[in-house]
């Protein structure tokens, strides 16, 4: 059965638009003026003898000159006293914990160049979010502070601790309170300093306050069970997951674990078991999980809070007082059927909200306690310590700072002065506070307002651990000294609570020796070095109990149904969501140019946050994508220009939060626009929906959007799904198997490979499109990053590239043509398919036949190679290469002053990796298959005499990622892992019909649909 | 009579040769103690003593002048911890001098063996001691040569002087006789003045042009041939023997004694880099060789050693304050786009080092042995066979399994070792 849909990357390209139409025309995307050569002017004009003269003395001398340059002397200079553990030119590996992961840290020479997956990391197998990839970049940031300062002063330690400890004491005099704010913390050690210096100094408190706050689940937790807790969802155990909201692949909570369970019920291994679990997202934004879900109804916020009453009576089969239609018949439909769903899989199903207001909190655990999730999709007894604040004691705080209560402050991985929604209320408030500390290793906007500046150690060269769910205890240590005058926040809070222990490592070796080690049967010295290797120690899970929701709902439903009246939009005005971006987060690494420019898996924009709306919103308003508007809620108001987005819901604007620093190194500073002011307090929470007035104001804005850069031509055959009735009723559906072409007369003789054949295997139904794998592949292959403006002319350098395609359905039919198009209502009910596109690595490249110099050529063991110093850039091979995946250095991104934010300063020289060579300007570059990682493998097995095992050699990409989408290995090995998933039914290759022969094999993308819902 | 001296003989025959064995017993006996003594000493002692000066111990000249007891220093030697444990004073006392180190205990050592070290050190010691008296004789045969050069030097140039004014009287005298009789001068008949071309040869030379066009084409092709060269050589520097910072000789480490390679270059076998070695591999020998065999004086180039890692030889201690690195000049550079690993070729190949770094063991300084082109490269991975031998790794290869079994050449090139993702990426 042929693909019956019609796949489009973006409204340009589905509506022709000429703009599209012309860039695509063309060979380049800008215009090349042979024209104006050979005709015109170009051939007639003439050059005077004297001028040719000029130009060619000219030429001579300046060639002979830079000739003449001396070959520069390279220094060798070997360590004075080697480390015993060092051997220059061997990576070592060190366990660490990244936002409570276990992770693996690569160093080489004592410097750490990537962040790993600890493979036996309990939350994500081994995989890594895009945050965690580019967490190693912001070591060798160089706006990182140099040295504590005391009023913007640069300052000693000891005059620090001289100053702050003086203040301590007259402040212990004036009897006067002392706040830590912190964001969430689960490290043990931490909280321990931390409970210490609140014991030793009169009057403290610490407020944990998180900018994207959890508060509302804990509080509903709270309660309805008594337990003040996040619990540790289980969606490997959900057969139906019901998302009210939460972006829970992209950002919600831990989504790289999330994702790890996740795809247990939809891998290949699921299929083949004929299982599929059902994901179904009610959401107003385009969000990543949206994306992926099986069937994804378009809510509003204002809709959101009746649909999950509605829920509720159709489960409990009872009728809350003031329950009513939502007013949307489509969610009213789709509420009935998802009801039903869920009651028929009672046990194993789940439902969870993003929302943060305790009401609708309440409401679903009411839902999950009547489906028997409690005990089963969720754990209240491992629960999770990954957030923990409390938004009502951070309003409390500001308030006490207001009326003088305050006299010292001390900030810890926090900065509300940025992401609180009154900003101003807290840069005005700190004015009345007599010692602000903060302990951030970068200025930003709350550290400004600070008067002693004590930074911290960054992750890297800090000791500590984590805790991110109960019984899951990880070590944190230093992979390389501290690269700056730099002192940890724990060590500073010992010193200057004259806490008995002052050094914080011995602080960490005492808890974990007298609480933590015994809990994995280690003890001791010897304990502790076997933790050091193992990373962590993880107690047995208790049994989760099971728990009974017995609360009265009248009052929460009453709550829940005024709320969303409230945000029930009038004329004129829309319905704002905020979310967050799968690469920015909260913000707080918007200094990390890998994450500025990674595409938004939804959206492909980079360097921006926008306002997302609906298509026929936009033509309501009478806008095209780009222009800018201006969004006023709460007081407060942001241009920003408009995206469009299909599968917005109608009458919502999305905004990404964590744009918009003011207070940032070069590369974050005014990136996008603030949206953490359109947060509200309600309820004792944090809510991300508002009512805001939307009004044009006439600029347009251009983005620096990836979506339709390297077209393939609406070709219908590269991304490939089916519906899981058919996947059962025949595996191979639409997999192209009836479509197969005769094969061609090869016009290539036919190479042998002899003894490996690396080929890859991608799953386009385990690929959530979440992006870790184009962060690790800059990390492991030194890609450069171009910034916001190159990649504005389609010159980004990512070697892998997710591609999102959109396609409709149309009731039941999917849409086939493009004229159907047309008589559509809207262009609401879009589906998603995500493929990650890389060199194909084809066995009879077109990329090789037309390279003049043979710079491009292939190898004994299946890979298209590429010889950068053979290149001389005709970019004949980008022309010919029909997966567009070949990418042409335009500058020597390394050590051009012109990308001045990025990596061309000495420090961030160091994160580069030493294996693989940096591409010099006018050369072509592409996906190598981390051929350096191949070799490493192959040398590793040689050396110790033995063959080279499946799995020995893994790919970047197919490292980090938590859904395990990306398989790779010897196609020659009938029983490695790629060879049975290439002999999947599922498998198709794309545009195999030209006779490329592609090395990467897709699995076709199924989605679990029931026909019911619209 | 001739009994008598038959008699004699016989006697005088055993009586001489019990002498001779006697004295030549009495002569083994004296050296045999102090060559004993020295055989020993070198062996066991010299890792940390010297006989003049402080090493790890102390200097074993002086501080036997202060010890005469014999018998007491026979056991310190064999057991100086059993002393210190008693509780010995004078045991204490050079225990906690040198900073309660314990020197290693030689119970295998008999007293015959100590009296022999103890003797071949007083011996060394005495002999140092001695201000250095050189025979008088000897001096002078020594200076003699010297002098007589000298003096024979200037009176070959005064004789030769003399020799000269000599003949330049008499040079006048014969011009004043021919003065004063002038018809012994014969007038030399006059030659009429022919104007000889010197150039004449050339001149035809040029005129003739298939000489011209040889030539001309003699010199393009040479100047052709050079800058051909020339270029083609560029930024290939075999032979490149920069000056570097200690003048470390591989001929005698590597050459003279022995050392393997991998001792210092450990990397080599592990790693893509051979590693230059640190400071620490050089102080495991260096921290009591401090001069070459013989030499009296500390050798300069170590002394670097010494003040890079800021360490005192007289104190033995280090101070890392003053510690800075050596910074050596690479020699072998190959380009940033090249990756080349060590351990594939040293371990896993089994080469020599030599095959590409040349006779290191004869080098004094270290040069550029190889030109370390690509082309250098690949023809060496087209000749050599890949070393399957005891390796796993190639065992199971089944391309390749039929020709292992029957011991085939396998080259580098048949495996792919010269497809250019090999080395550049």
């Amino acid at each position: 059965m042929d693909s019956n849909k019609k796949y489009w990357k973006g409204l340009e390209e589905l509506n022709n638009e000429p703009e599209f139409v012309e860039k695509n025309k063309n060979e380049f995307p800008e215009p090349i003026p042979i024209e104006d050569v050979l005709t015109g002017g170009g051939l007639e004009g003439k050059t005077p003898r004297r001028d040719f003269l000029k130009a060619l003395g000219f030429g001579v001398g300046a060639v002979t000159l830079a000739a003449c340059e001396r070959v520069p002397v390279h220094k060798s200079i070997p360590y004075l006293i080697k480390p015993e553990e060092v051997t220059p030119g061997v990576p070592n590996y060190y366990v660490s914990t990244y936002d409570g992961h276990a992770i693996l840290v690569k160093t080489r020479e004592g410097r750490p160049i990537k962040v790993e997956g600890n493979p036996n990391d309990v939350l994500s197998k081994g995989g890594l979010s895009a945050q965690a990839q580019a967490s190693v970049l912001d070591l060798y940031d160089y706006n990182r502070l140099n040295n504590p300062s005391l009023d913007t002063q640069d300052a000693s330690w000891s005059a620090i601790d001289t100053f702050v400890k003086s203040e301590l004491g007259a402040i212990k005099a004036g009897g006067k309170k002392v706040r830590i704010v912190s964001s969430s913390i689960n490290s043990p050690s931490t909280l321990a300093v931390i409970a210490d210096f609140v014991a030793a100094v009169p009057n403290s408190k610490h407020v944990t306050y998180d900018a994207v706050s959890y508060t509302g689940i804990i509080q509903a937790n709270q309660n309805s069970f008594g337990k003040a807790v996040l619990p540790h969802y289980r969606f490997d155990k959900a057969d139906v997951i019901v998302s009210f909201g939460a972006d829970f692949l992209g950002t919600w909570i831990s989504p790289s674990e999330f994702m790890a369970q996740w795809v247990t019920n939809r891998n290949g291994k699921s299929l083949k078991g004929k299982k599929m679990s059902r994901h179904i997202q009610f959401e107003a934004g385009m969000s990543n999980t949206g994306s992926n879900a099986d069937t994804r109804i378009l809510t509003k916020p204002s809709e959101e809070g009746p649909a999950l009453v509605n829920l509720y009576n159709e489960i409990a089969g009872t009728t809350l007082p003031g329950s009513k239609s939502t007013g949307n018949s489509s969610i009213d439909k789709a509420v009935k059927i998802v009801a039903a769903e869920l009651k028929a899989a009672k046990g194993k199903a789940l439902v969870v909200c993003g929302s943060n207001d305790v009401a609708k909190q309440v409401l679903v655990n009411a839902i999950n306690s009547l489906l028997g999730s409690y005990g089963t999709t969720i754990d209240l007894d491992n629960y999770s310590n990954q957030y923990k604040g409390n938004d009502a004691e951070f309003v409390d705080f500001v308030g006490e700072m207001n009326r003088g209560e305050v006299d010292a402050v001390f900030f810890l991985n926090s900065n509300p002065v940025y992401d609180y929604h009154n900003g101003e209320a807290v840069k005005a408030a700190l004015k009345q506070v007599r010692l602000r500390v903060s302990f951030a290793d970068r200025n930003d906007e709350t550290s400004a307002h600070c008067n002693v500046v004590a930074p911290g150690h960054y992750y890297l060269e800090s000791w500590g651990d984590g805790n991110a769910i109960e019984g899951y205890y990880t070590v944190v240590q230093p992979v390389i000294n501290p690269v700056y005058d730099t002192r940890q926040a724990e060590q500073s809070l010992l010193m200057w609570s004259d806490a008995p222990v002052k050094d914080y490592y011995t602080y960490v070796r005492n808890n974990w020796d007298k609480n933590l080690l015994a809990k994995g049967g280690l003890s001791g010295q010897k304990g502790w070095e076997t933790l050091l290797q193992t990373g962590f120690i993880k107690v047995a899970d208790k049994t989760p109990g099971t728990y009974t929701f017995s609360k009265d709902l009248n009052g929460v439903a009453q709550t829940i149904l005024n709320q969303s009246g409230k945000l029930a939009a009038s004329a004129g005005s829309m319905e704002v969501q905020l979310y967050q971006t799968v690469a920015m987060r909260d913000g707080k690494r918007a200094n990390n140019p890998w994450l500025q420019e990674m595409p938004d898996p939804v959206s492909k924009v980079t360097w921006d946050n926008f306002a997302a709306m609906s298509p026929n919103d936009m033509k309501n308003l009478g806008v095209v994508q780009g222009d800018t508007i201006s969004i006023e809620a709460n007081g407060h108001s942001i241009e920003l220009p408009i995206l469009v987005q299909p599968g917005q819901t109608q009458g919502t604007i999305s905004i990404a939060l964590g744009y918009g620093r003011t207070v940032a190194g070069p590369v974050g500073l005014n990136v996008g626009k603030n949206a953490f002011p359109f947060l509200n307090f309600v309820n004792g929470t944090f809510q991300t929906a508002a009512v805001a007035k939307i009004t044009k104001t006439g600029g347009n804005y251009i983005f620096a959007q990836t979506q339709t850069h390297h077209s393939i031509e609406g070709r219908n055959t590269i991304v490939r799904e089916t519906t899981f009735k058919e996947y059962v009723k025949d595996p191979s559906s639409n997999s192209g198997g009836s479509l197969k072409h005769k094969p061609y007369e090869s016009l290539w003789d036919e190479y042998q490979r002899p003894v490996y054949d690396w080929v890859m295997a991608i799953d386009l139904n385990a690929c959530t499109g979440c992006g870790a794998c184009v962060v690790a592949c800059s990390a492991e292959n030194n890609i450069p990053v171009v910034g916001r403006d190159e990649v504005r002319r389609r010159r980004e350098m990512h070697w892998i590239r997710i591609d999102r395609y959109y396609s409709f359905k149309d009731g039941d039919k999917s849409v086939t043509e493009e004229h159907e198009l047309s008589t559509m209502k809207d262009l609401d009910n879009v589906e998603v398919v995500y493929q990650p596109m890389l060199c194909q690595h084809c066995d009879h490249a077109p990329c090789e036949t037309v390279c003049p110099v043979l710079a491009t050529v292939h190898s004994n063991e299946g890979i298209n190679m590429m010889a950068y110093n053979r290149c001389v850039g005709t970019r004949y091979c980008a022309n010919n290469c029909p997966y567009k995946v070949r990418r042409f250095n335009w500058f020597n991104y390394w050590n051009d002053a012109r990308f001045d934010n990025y990596l061309i300063n000495e420090h961030t020289h160091l994160v580069l990796n030493p294996d693989v060579v940096t591409r010099f300007r006018g050369v072509m570059e592409k996906c190598s298959m981390c051929i350096q990682r191949i070799q490493a493998g192959k040398l590793k097995a040689k050396m110790e005499k033995r063959p080279l095992k499946d799995g020995d050699v893994k790919m970047a990409c197919q490292q980090t990622c938590p859904t395990n989408a990306i398989i790779f290995g010897n196609r020659n090995d009938p029983n490695s892992e790629v060879s049975k998933m290439l002999k999947s039914e599922r498998t198709f290759y794309v545009l195999e019909e030209l006779g490329v022969e592609p090395g990467i094999g897709y699995q076709v993308k199924v989605r679990n649909t029931n026909t019911e819902i619209a | 009579m001739r009994n008598i001296s038959l008699t004699l003989k016989q006697f005088i025959k055993p009586a001489l040769l019990a002498l001779g064995l006697v004295i030549l017993g009495f002569s083994t006996y004296a050296q045999g103690d102090l060559a004993k003594g020295k055989a020993i000493f070198q062996g066991k002692c010299t890792a940390c003593h010297a006989v003049d000066k402080q090493v790890v111990g102390p200097a074993l000249g002086p501080q036997l002048d202060q010890e005469p007891d014999e018998k007491w220093l026979i056991k310190w030697v064999q057991n100086n911890q059993a002393l210190i444990a008693a509780k010995d004073p004078k045991a204490v006392a050079i225990y906690n001098k040198f900073n309660q180190s314990n020197m290693t205990l030689f119970a295998d050592l008999s007293d015959a063996d100590v009296s022999n070290i103890l003797a071949y050190v007083r011996d060394e010691w005495k002999k140092d001691q001695q201000p250095p008296v050189t025979p008088a004789g000897a001096a002078v045969a020594e200076k003699g040569p010297s002098n007589i050069m000298i003096l024979g030097l200037i009176g070959v140039i005064v004789v030769a002087f003399i020799i000269i004014l000599v003949l330049n009287k008499v040079i006048k005298t014969l011009e004043k006789l021919i003065l004063n009789k002038p018809d012994l001068l014969l007038p030399e008949p006059v030659e009429p003045v022919v104007p000889v071309d010197r150039y004449a040869t050339v001149k035809k030379l040029i005129k003739n042009k298939k000489f011209v066009f040889f030539v001309l084409l003699c010199v393009s092709i040479a100047g052709g041939g050079w800058t051909w060269m020339t270029m083609w050589n560029t930024n290939i520097h075999q032979g490149y023997q920069p000056v570097q910072p200690i003048k470390f000789p591989h001929d005698l480490h590597a050459g003279a004694m022995q050392i393997k390679c991998q001792y210092c270059h450990s990397g080599a076998y592990k790693s893509k880099n051979a590693t230059i070695p640190s400071l620490n591999i050089c102080m495991n020998c260096h921290k009591t060789i401090s001069a070459r065999m013989g030499a009296k004086t500390p050798s300069t180039e170590i002394a670097k050693i010494y003040d890079a890692l800021g360490y005192d030889p007289q104190t033995q201690k280090y101070d890392s304050t003053k510690a800075h690195p050596i910074q050596w000049i690479r020699i072998h550079n190959l380009p940033d786009l090249v990756y080349f690993n060590h351990s594939q070729h040293a371990k896993v190949a089994g080469l020599k080092c030599q095959t590409c770094h040349g006779p290191v063991e004869t080098m004094k300084e270290v040069y550029q042995y190889s030109p370390l082109t690509m082309k250098w490269c690949i023809q060496c991975h087209k000749r050599t066979g890949i070393n399957y031998k005891d390796n796993g790794y190639y065992e199971k290869m089944e391309a390749i399994h039929d020709r292992i079994k029957r011991g085939d050449k396998i080259t580098e090139a048949e495996m792919g070792g010269i497809e250019c993702a090999k080395c550049h990426y």
